[in-house]
């Protein structure tokens, strides 16, 4: 394996509620991203499709309907769904066959569309990407599984909910800077204490939003990427991990197993650590796993997540800037586009396309998502050329 | 308890939790327990295992009150979903308390019980009253 594999090119509907059918919002994702590389689509070799609710949109077999609408019917493609780590989990095998020499270009799209099924069925669709005998099945919806992590980690060190609406205030304010957020609206700690429970300790504030929306990069051979003459950005670490499915199964509920074991496979491949990356895009689906997710990552201590955003070092010119696309929580969570939006906010930071939420003199950025409640997990780094 | 012929695994351990049990299967070749829908031990790889019921009693690790119930939970009128540590065992459940409003009302380390398996809402679980 020689390959150096780059992103060349990204693009991203608007994350949100959206009228067009899932194959138009793919479609102009891709558009996008075929666009930003200065590629034809008869360049891309294979289509790498994540998705998971397809079925709610009457589509799944996605590819090659994608593929024929990008007039390349004869490319091959595939779907990988990975509940809400779809997008990180497909990016992965992608990064793997650029790197193992099978492609020199791939297409690598994410999408969904779920808003029309309504927040009660949405709610059900997603409590299945649950051990759904074990935590669905008995009631559990996923704002529950999260809180019942919140409340385990809460217990554990000593954290208030006021420690997780710090997050939630801290993503809203790097969304209102980003067009394609979902909600663009500050809001302040007492906002958040001040929502309905949605699933005690969790209100509404510390919850994401259902959201559509797609977003595609072209993952390719540096070699590839040189001959193109257009801005790129090097992928220099790439890990996955697993966790007990079911949130009963861990023997520690307020970390993610998950999450350290794809994160130092990452480290590893990069030859960096926690202490070199300069941003990250990490899975805020709910504030608390925000908090986690930083420990988890190497950015802090076991048990000072928290502080974090509450003192600022999280914000976008703080010690280690975390979410400056507003994160799942403002930016909004196509499950199966969520994966990519990040790398493609990697791509816009680093090319000059991010605009008053650049991250300063960033030169290597971190992106972290992952499945259900961390069941399935990937890690990528990426270096600014 | 005897062996048993493998039968759907998820039926065995709902008749258990019938009876208020957990099942278990300990691995004849290291011993380690776990859930008895697991189909290979995690420490070995064996699947030779000896069915194991403990009662279902134990504390609660952690919980939520679902305050916005997904489908088929809305004619509940508030309940809790419960992991606990089951009492004399190496492992974890977890099920649904019926009648429980505020988390003051379920501490950790409450004591809770398996009361059944609701066809609609699964394994079903009762606070046990303190002394």
């Amino acid at each position: 394996m020689t390959n150096s594999v780059c992103v060349l090119g990204a693009g991203s509907t608007k994350y949100g509620k959206l009228n067009e059918d899932i194959i138009e919002i793919a479609l102009n994702a891709a558009k996008g991203a075929i666009d930003s590389a200065g590629i034809t689509p008869k360049q891309i070799q294979s289509g790498y499709i994540s998705n998971v609710f397809g079925v709610a949109d009457k589509q799944v077999h996605m590819a090659p309907v994608l593929m024929s609408n990008l007039g390349i019917p004869e490319v091959p493609g595939l779907t990988i769904e990975s509940a809400c780590g779809s997008g990180s989990v497909m990016f992965r095998e992608a990064y793997a066959n650029v790197k193992a020499g099978f492609y020199d270009c791939i297409l690598a799209l994410g999408v969904e569309k779920v808003t029309h099924t309504g927040t009660a069925q949405s709610t059900t669709l997603f409590s299945y990407c649950s051990d759904f005998f074990y935590e669905g099945g008995n009631g559990a919806s996923f704002p529950g599984l999260f809180a019942s992590i919140a409340r385990a980690y809460m217990t554990k060190y000593k954290a208030t909910e006021e420690d997780l609406a710090h997050v939630a205030v801290k993503n809203h304010e790097n969304g209102i800077l980003n067009p394609k957020a979902h909600i663009r609206k500050r809001i302040t700690v007492d906002d958040v204490l001040n929502s309905p429970v949605v699933a005690s300790p969790l209100k509404v504030f510390d919850c994401c939003p259902f959201s559509d929306g797609a977003s595609a990069v072209i993952l390719c051979s540096e070699e590839f990427a040189k001959k193109s003459g257009k801005p790129y950005v090097k992928v220099i670490g790439s890990g996955r991990g697993a966790s007990p499915a079911a949130v009963q199964g861990r023997e520690d509920i307020a970390t993610i197993p998950s999450t350290v074991a794809a994160a130092k496979q990452a480290y590893d491949m990069a030859g960096v650590k926690p202490k070199d990356i300069d941003f990250a895009e990490v899975h805020d689906c709910f504030t608390i796993a925000e908090i986690i997710d930083v420990e988890d990552l190497g950015f802090f201590k076991k048990g000072t997540g928290a502080q974090g955003a509450r003192e600022g070092e999280t914000r976008r010119d703080g010690r280690i800037p975390i979410n400056p696309s507003g994160g799942l929580k403002s930016k909004g969570h196509p499950i199966g586009a969520t994966g990519i939006g990040q790398v493609v906010e990697v791509f816009e930071q680093f090319t000059g396309g991010a605009g008053d939420r650049t991250v300063k003199d960033a030169q290597i950025a971190l992106t972290h998502n992952f499945g259900a409640t961390g069941a399935s997990a990937a890690v990528h780094i990426f270096q600014k050329v | 308890m005897q062996d048993q012929p493998p039968t759907n695994t998820h039926t065995r351990f709902i008749e258990s939790a019938l009876n208020g049990k957990i099942l278990t299967n300990k691995c004849k070749n290291c011993g380690k327990i776990m859930l008895e829908t697991v189909y290979y031990c995690p420490a070995c790889s064996k699947t030779d295992f000896e069915l194991l019921e403990f009662n279902g009693i134990g504390n609660v690790v952690t919980h939520t009150i679902q305050a916005v119930a997904p489908e088929g939970f809305e004619d509940v009128d508030s309940y809790a979903w419960v992991v606990f540590q089951v009492d004399d065992a190496p492992i974890r459940a977890s099920g649904f308390l019926p009648g429980v409003r505020l988390p003051s009302e379920l501490p950790i380390g409450s004591k809770v019980k398996v009361t059944g398996y609701d066809k609609k809402h699964g394994l079903s679980l009762q606070k046990v009253p303190e002394h």
